[in-house]
C-alpha cells in the first residue's frame, strides 16, 4: 500500500536485477496502488482499456487497493509496453515486467 | 455541477463560477506541463514532482529500460495531454453545458479531470487516509477544496458512464 504519489525511489529500483533473457516467460502489466486515483475511475479504465466486464475490473481494482498491486494483462513485451503507455495516458501508475 | 442523461444525451452542467475555475485550472495544468508549478505560484520542484507523476517509470527494477521507455513515450503522452486540454477548453463555453455523449469526448474529459487531480493531489501530498473534508485553517484549504471538487465531478461522470 503506497502512501505517496511519486513512483519508484532509487532504493526500490534495482533490488532484483531482472533476468530479462528467458524468451519463454511472458511479460505482465502491473498496476500499483496510489492514493489519488479514484476507485470508480480505476475500474472504469480497466473496463475501457481491456474490455473487462465490470466484476473483473472491480476485482482487479480492489486487488490494487488492498494488496498494493495487481497484474492486469499479460503477453509479449511489446504488447505490455503498449498497455503501460495507454495506462500512463489515463494517469494510472503502471509498469511492465517479465513474469517470474 | 450536475451530470445526467436527458433525451439520450449525457451532459455535464457547470455553474458559471465552475466554468471560470476550470478555465483557470486548464491554464495551470498547461503551465505545469511547461515546467511551472502554477498550483502554488512557484516553479521548480513542485512542477517536477507533478510531471514525474504524470509520466511514471514504465519499468520498476530496470532503470535503463525505464529511461528507454520514457524516451519512446514521454513526448506522445505530453502531446495527448496538450490536445485534451485544448479540446476540452473548446468544449467549455459560458453556458457551462458540455455534451459528453460521444465516448471520445467523455474519455478526454475524465482524463483531463484526472490529470488535474493528479497535479493537485501530488502538490498537496494526498494520502490514502485523506477524507473529503477541508479544515478552513489549513493553508492549503483552497487547493484541497478544488481537489475534492475535481474528484466529485470525475466520480459523477464515471458513474454515469459505467451505468
Amino acid at each position: 500500500m503506497t502512501s505517496t504519489a511519486a513512483p519508484d525511489t532509487a532504493e526500490e529500483v534495482a533490488e532484483e536485477a531482472a533476468t530479462a533473457s528467458d524468451p519463454d516467460r511472458p511479460w505482465i502489466t502491473v498496476v500499483w496502488n496510489d492514493p489519488i486515483n479514484l476507485m470508480s475511475y480505476v475500474t472504469h479504465v480497466f473496463m475501457t482499456v481491456f474490455g473487462y466486464p465490470k466484476p473483473k475490473a472491480e476485482k482487479l481494482m480492489l486487488d490494487v487497493h488492498h494488496r498494493g498491486r495487481a497484474v492486469v494483462s499479460s503477453g509479449t513485451r511489446e504488447r505490455m509496453e503498449l498497455d503501460v503507455h495507454t495506462l500512463h495516458g489515463y494517469g494510472l501508475w503502471a509498469t511492465l515486467e517479465q513474469q517470474t | 455541477m450536475k451530470v445526467g442523461r436527458r433525451k439520450g444525451r449525457l451532459r455535464l452542467r457547470l455553474e458559471p463560477v465552475e466554468v471560470a475555475l476550470l478555465q483557470s485550472l486548464f491554464d495551470q495544468l498547461e503551465a505545469v506541463l511547461d515546467g511551472d508549478d502554477a498550483t502554488d505560484g512557484t516553479d521548480g520542484d513542485g512542477a517536477d514532482a507533478i510531471r514525474r507523476r504524470l509520466v511514471p517509470d514504465g519499468y520498476r527494477d530496470d532503470p535503463k529500460a525505464a529511461a528507454e521507455f520514457r524516451r519512446l513515450t514521454e513526448d506522445t503522452l505530453r502531446a495527448e495531454r496538450d490536445e485534451r486540454i485544448a479540446a476540452c477548453r473548446d468544449e467549455l463555453d459560458d453556458s457551462g453545458d458540455v455534451d459528453i455523449t460521444d465516448p471520445d469526448v467523455a474519455r478526454r474529459w475524465i482524463q483531463v479531470l484526472n490529470d488535474l487531480r493528479l497535479a493537485f493531489g501530488t502538490r498537496l501530498g494526498v494520502t490514502e487516509d485523506d477524507r473529503p473534508y477541508v479544515d478552513p485553517d489549513d493553508p492549503d484549504a483552497e487547493l484541497r477544496a478544488v481537489y475534492h471538487w475535481l474528484s466529485a465531478v470525475q466520480d459523477s461522470v464515471v458513474s454515469e458512464l459505467m451505468g
